[in-house]
This record gives C-alpha cells, sequence and structure tokens, in this order.
C-alpha cells in the first residue's frame, strides 16, 4: 500500500495533468495541436493513479478500461481524415480550410481539420499507453494470483 | 484508376483493414475472409500501380500536398513497387492459407494487415524516416507473429528476435539522423543527389551502420546467429511470411540506400560486400546440408539465397542490379512455397515442394533457373571466373539440401498415412507451384520487372 502523502499528491496531479494535455492539444508548439505530446502527457497522469491507486481505482476514470479499443477507434480516424481530400481529389493528409483562407475562431482556438487530426492521434497515443500497461498490470495480477492460493 | 490514385490506396487499404480488424475477433470465419478480401484489394492495389508504373514512369505524392522538399513524399518507382507487389502477393497467399487451414489467434489477421501494411509503405515512401517507421511497423507485426501459437519455445524466439531487431533499429536510427546531418534532407531522392557531392570519406561509416543494420534485422551472414532459432519456432504461414516477405526489406533496402541514394560508398565497400555475400552463400549451403529439420535448412538456405543478392550488388551495374531484383522475387516466392508446402503432406503438396526445391537450385522449367541465369549473366559481364564458379558450387549445394529435405519428408513410408491437411490448402500450394513454374516458362514479366527496377538506380 502506498502512503498517505503519495496518495494526496497523485490525486491533485491528475486534474492538472489532464488540463495541461487538453491545452498542448488544442495548441502545440509552434501552433495548431500536438496530438501525440498531449496523448503522452494524459496518460502519465492516468498511469501515476494507475500505479498508486490500482488497476480498479484507476479504471474508473472514464476511458481507461477500454483504452485497448480507443487506440485502434484513434487510428481508424486519424486514418479517415488522412484519406478523406483523396476523395476531394487532394493529395492525401490535406487540411481545410486551406492556407490563407479565413478560419473560424473561438478564443484563439481556431477550427481547423488539423485539430481534429490531432484528437485522433491523442485518442491513440493514450489508448496505447495506457491499454499497454493496464494490459502489463493485469498480467501480473493473473500471475500473482495462480501463486497466491 | 490512375497511378496517382492507386498509390495512397496501396498504403492505406492495408492500414485502415489493419486498425478495423485488430477490434474484430479473427477466429472468427468472417472476421478472417473480410481480411482476405481487404489484403486481396490492397494486393489488387499495388498490381495496378505496378502496370502504371511500368507505363507511365513513377508516381509521386506529397502529403498535405505541400510543396516538394517541405512535405513528406511517397513515391513508386519500378525498384519499390516490385518489392511491394512480390511482398503483398506473399502475403495474402499466407494469410489465404492460414484461414483455409482454420485461423487460431484472435489477432493473427489484424497483424498481417499491420505487416502488408507496413510493408507497402516501406517500399513506396520516398522519405527515410518514413522508411523506418513503416520498417518498425512491419517488425512489430513480426514479432507478435513469431510467438503466434504461445508455445514456450515460440515466445523465447519472438523476444531473440525483438531484441537483436531492436538493436538494429537503434544502429539505422542513428544512420538516419547522420544522413540527415550530413545532407539537411530526408527525403531519399533529395539525399542521393546532396550526398554525391560530399566527400565519401565522411558518409561512408554511415554507410557501414546501414549495411550493418540491415543485416542484423534480417540476418545476412555474419550477424544471422539468430535467425535459425527464430524459423524453427514458427507455424508455416508465418514462416512464410517472414522469408518471402518481410526478408525482401534487406534486399531492397540495400538496393535502395547502397546503389540509389550512397552508390560511391557502395562503389568504395564492393570488396566486402562482395566477400559477405560469398560467404553467406558458402556458409548458408553448408550449414544446411548438415542440419535435420526441415525449418532449420530452409532458414539457412535464407542466408545462403541472401548471399546471392549480395553478390549481385557488390557486382553492380545495370545487368547485376536487375539479376539482384529478379533474384529477390523468385526467392521470395520460393520460400514461401517450400515452407508452405513443407507445412503440409500428400503427392500434391510434395509435387509442390519439389518444384518449389527445383527453382531453388535454379533447374528449369523453374523460376529460379531465370534468377541463376540473370545471376549468370551479371557475373560473367563482371568478367570474373571465381564468382561464376561460386554461383555453380552455391547451386550445387543447394540441390543437396533440397533434396534431403524432400526425401526426408516425403519419401518415406509413412507419408501416406499423415493427415493431408484441408483440400484447398493443399491446391494453394499448388498453384504457388504452378505460378513459380509458369514465371519460368515465360521469363518476360520477371525480366521487365527487373530491368525496369535496375533502371531506376542507373538513371541518377
Amino acid at each position: 500500500m502506498t502512503s498517505a502523502m503519495t496518495r494526496m499528491v497523485a490525486r491533485l496531479l491528475l486534474l492538472p495533468t489532464l488540463i495541461t494535455a487538453v491545452a498542448i492539444l488544442v495548441k502545440g508548439y509552434t501552433q495548431p495541436g500536438d496530438g501525440f505530446s498531449a496523448g503522452v502527457v494524459a496518460s502519465l497522469g492516468v498511469l501515476l493513479q494507475l500505479m498508486v491507486f490500482g488497476r480498479e481505482e484507476a479504471e474508473k476514470i472514464p476511458g481507461v478500461r477500454q483504452a485497448g479499443t480507443l487506440a485502434f477507434v484513434g487510428l481508424l480516424a486519424a486514418l479517415g481524415l488522412a484519406v478523406w481530400p483523396l476523395l476531394l481529389g487532394d493529395a492525401v493528409l490535406t487540411h481545410y480550410p486551406p492556407p490563407g483562407a479565413k478560419v473560424l475562431h473561438f478564443g484563439t482556438l481556431e477550427f481547423i481539420t488539423a485539430v481534429l487530426f490531432d484528437c485522433a492521434i491523442f485518442v491513440l497515443v493514450f489508448g496505447f499507453v495506457v491499454g499497454t500497461v493496464g494490459a502489463i498490470s493485469r498480467a501480473i495480477e493473473d500471475a500473482d494470483e495462480q501463486e497466491a492460493p | 484508376m490512375t497511378g496517382a490514385a492507386l498509390l495512397p490506396l496501396s498504403v492505406l487499404v492495408p492500414w485502415v483493414l489493419a486498425a478495423s480488424l485488430a477490434l474484430a475477433d479473427g477466429r472468427r470465419p468472417l472476421v478472417a475472409w473480410v481480411s482476405v478480401v481487404g489484403i486481396g484489394a490492397g494486393f489488387a492495389c499495388v498490381m495496378g500501380l505496378t502496370f502504371a508504373v511500368l507505363r507511365g514512369g513513377p508516381v509521386e505524392m506529397v502529403a498535405g500536398g505541400w510543396p516538394e522538399g517541405v512535405g513528406i513524399t511517397l513515391r513508386a518507382d519500378a525498384l519499390g513497387v516490385t518489392f511491394a507487389a512480390v511482398s503483398v502477393g506473399v502475403i495474402l497467399a499466407s494469410l489465404v492459407y492460414e484461414v483455409l487451414g482454420g485461423v487460431r489467434s484472435r489477432t493473427f489477421p489484424a497483424l498481417v494487415a499491420f505487416m502488408a501494411a507496413g510493408l507497402t509503405g516501406l517500399f513506396l515512401t520516398g522519405d527515410a524516416f518514413n522508411f523506418y517507421v513503416f520498417f518498425e511497423i512491419s517488425m512489430t507485426a513480426a514479432y507478435a507473429l513469431t510467438g503466434y501459437r504461445e508455445k514456450d519455445y515460440q515466445v523465447r524466439a519472438a523476444f531473440i528476435f525483438a531484441v537483436i531487431n531492436l538493436l538494429g533499429s537503434v544502429i539505422f536510427l542513428i544512420a538516419v539522423a547522420a544522413l540527415y546531418h550530413v545532407t539537411g534532407t530526408l527525403d531519399m531522392e533529395v539525399m542521393a543527389r546532396r550526398a554525391a557531392g560530399v566527400q565519401p570519406s565522411s558518409i561512408i561509416s554511415i554507410a557501414v551502420a546501414v549495411l550493418v543494420a540491415f543485416s542484423l534485422k534480417l540476418g545476412l551472414f555474419p550477424f544471422h546467429f539468430w535467425l535459425p532459432a527464430v524459423y524453427v519456432g514458427s507455424h508455416p504461414p508465418v514462416a512464410a511470411i517472414l522469408s518471402g516477405a518481410l526478408a525482401n526489406i534487406g534486399g531492397y533496402g540495400l538496393l535502395r540506400f547502397g546503389a540509389d541514394v550512397l552508390p560511391r560508398e557502395l562503389e568504395l565497400g564492393t570488396a566486402a560486400v562482395l566477400v559477405l555475400g560469398t560467404a553467406s552463400i558458402i556458409y548458408g549451403a553448408l550449414q544446411a546440408i548438415s542440419r535435420q529439420e526441415t525449418a532449420e535448412v530452409l532458414a539457412y538456405s535464407a542466408i545462403g539465397q541472401a548471399g546471392y543478392i549480395l553478390v549481385a550488388i557488390g557486382i553492380g551495374g545495370p545487368v547485376a542490379y536487375a539479376a539482384a531484383v529478379v533474384y529477390a522475387v523468385v526467392n521470395s516466392l520460393n520460400k514461401a512455397l517450400l515452407f508452405l508446402a513443407a507445412g503440409g503432406r500428400g503427392r500434391l503438396v510434395g509435387a509442390a515442394f519439389a518444384v518449389g526445391a527445383f527453382s531453388v537450385v535454379g533447374v528449369p522449367p523453374a523460376a529460379g533457373f531465370v534468377a541463376k541465369l540473370a545471376m549468370f549473366r551479371a557475373s560473367v559481364e563482371a568478367g570474373s571466373v571465381a564468382l561464376t564458379a561460386l554461383i555453380f558450387l552455391g547451386g550445387a549445394l543447394s540441390f543437396v539440401y533440397a533434396f534431403q529435405i524432400y526425401q526426408r519428408i516425403y519419401w518415406t513410408p509413412e507419408d501416406g498415412k499423415r493427415k493431408a491437411g484441408p483440400l484447398p490448402a493443399r491446391i494453394l500450394v499448388g498453384l504457388l507451384a504452378v505460378l513459380i513454374l509458369a514465371a519460368g516458362l515465360w521469363p518476360e514479366p520477371l525480366l521487365v520487372l527487373g530491368e525496369a527496377a535496375a533502371g531506376v538506380l542507373e538513371g541518377r
């Protein structure tokens, strides 16, 4: 069992980590988002919960139990966004609106398909990391259970 | 459809298929057949692209419509499409074989689709870093496939495979980073142009790193120590995919990075490449003769056959490059046939195995004859008696091991009594054998492909 201090810090850190992840998701290093980094940050936040509180507790966070499925949904969404321009006669991975065109704003958030693509990458990375570590922890638990009785 | 549409489709079809299949249970026949149809569609795209490229020259697409040099390019030239078509074809045949026999793991179809996605991407990319990424995707699928039936020794083999390959990855990644450092680009075409203007001494160490990385990952001599362990553990269709499709990366990588991007450095290293190739041919053949188990014999045979490709690359020039491509294509068909046939029993499969064995040896009318002939032409062109003798010797040795296996499997009295496996799977193996015979009887397409691919390398 982890100490009370560790548990408190872990609990306190979860929300700020996720908010940081969302911030990176919509605004990456040089503008439009960075789904990969955001995915890594968010999954690190969740992995901390997994380490400190155990798998059962961590699975109460939405999306953690279905992480494996999420990874492939993210991959499919990203691929879909990559293929879509082909149907419109453009090169793969073309983003809309094109450079120079007027972009819809919501505060500093810009509505362009590149951000959507990053969201898909975010889901993919988050799902993969959390899913893989979850699977490993499940395998360890199974092995422990076999030894215990 | 035009090449411009087929190029992205060839890469994307297996990708989308792989991601969707990963969510389904591959043991269900419906899912398994969907995977066959999907890979079949991918194969059709690659074949269409091959015709488009042969007729109309290379096809290029820059992702995102960025100007060239900024965006990441997909580039299909004759060399890339040849390897892509053969690899996806072998994957399709192995997948059909497994599906006919009944898939036993829920992830098998998805892994095979990921392998196809990685390989088509790798052969059709024009970007060195993307090459690395696709390389890793197909390798990751390969580790998982090696552990397919989850027996202890298979998991052990998969572990060895993964560790060795990650080591190779690190070396390759360092080489790509170093190439970027020297040339300032990751686009292979631009890289080739800029590398030509740099002192070879500053690139030769990078070229060595590339050679070592490919040799390590694909088990070329003297980095082959892990290869037999992996093949002995694996299931026939998996071995066919590893040897007939994945191993093509070695030949392709050496042709692309050696002959295409770094030709001067390859020329400097001619002696080393020739010695390695010669050693592989002799060592692989002798080891194969001394082994008992079929999978082990075929694994050592693979080391020997890779030697021929190395020798052809070492000789250099249009004739030898064409020979290397033809040899690689025929070799992957042979290996697919032999591994699939070795998994079955009965008269039809035995005959198919014999065709494959004849093809490895280079006896007409099997396709192997065309490949050996191309090698002879290359060695005669090079004016080297020693190389010509070597190729003859290699052929003679392969005759010994190929028929040792044939004897051991099919000439035993029990052969008729053992379970023969499902008839459709046996027919599939027979069809592969017919394909190899047909390619030997009508070698035109094979030779045209080889020459077109060599033309890419000489075009610079």
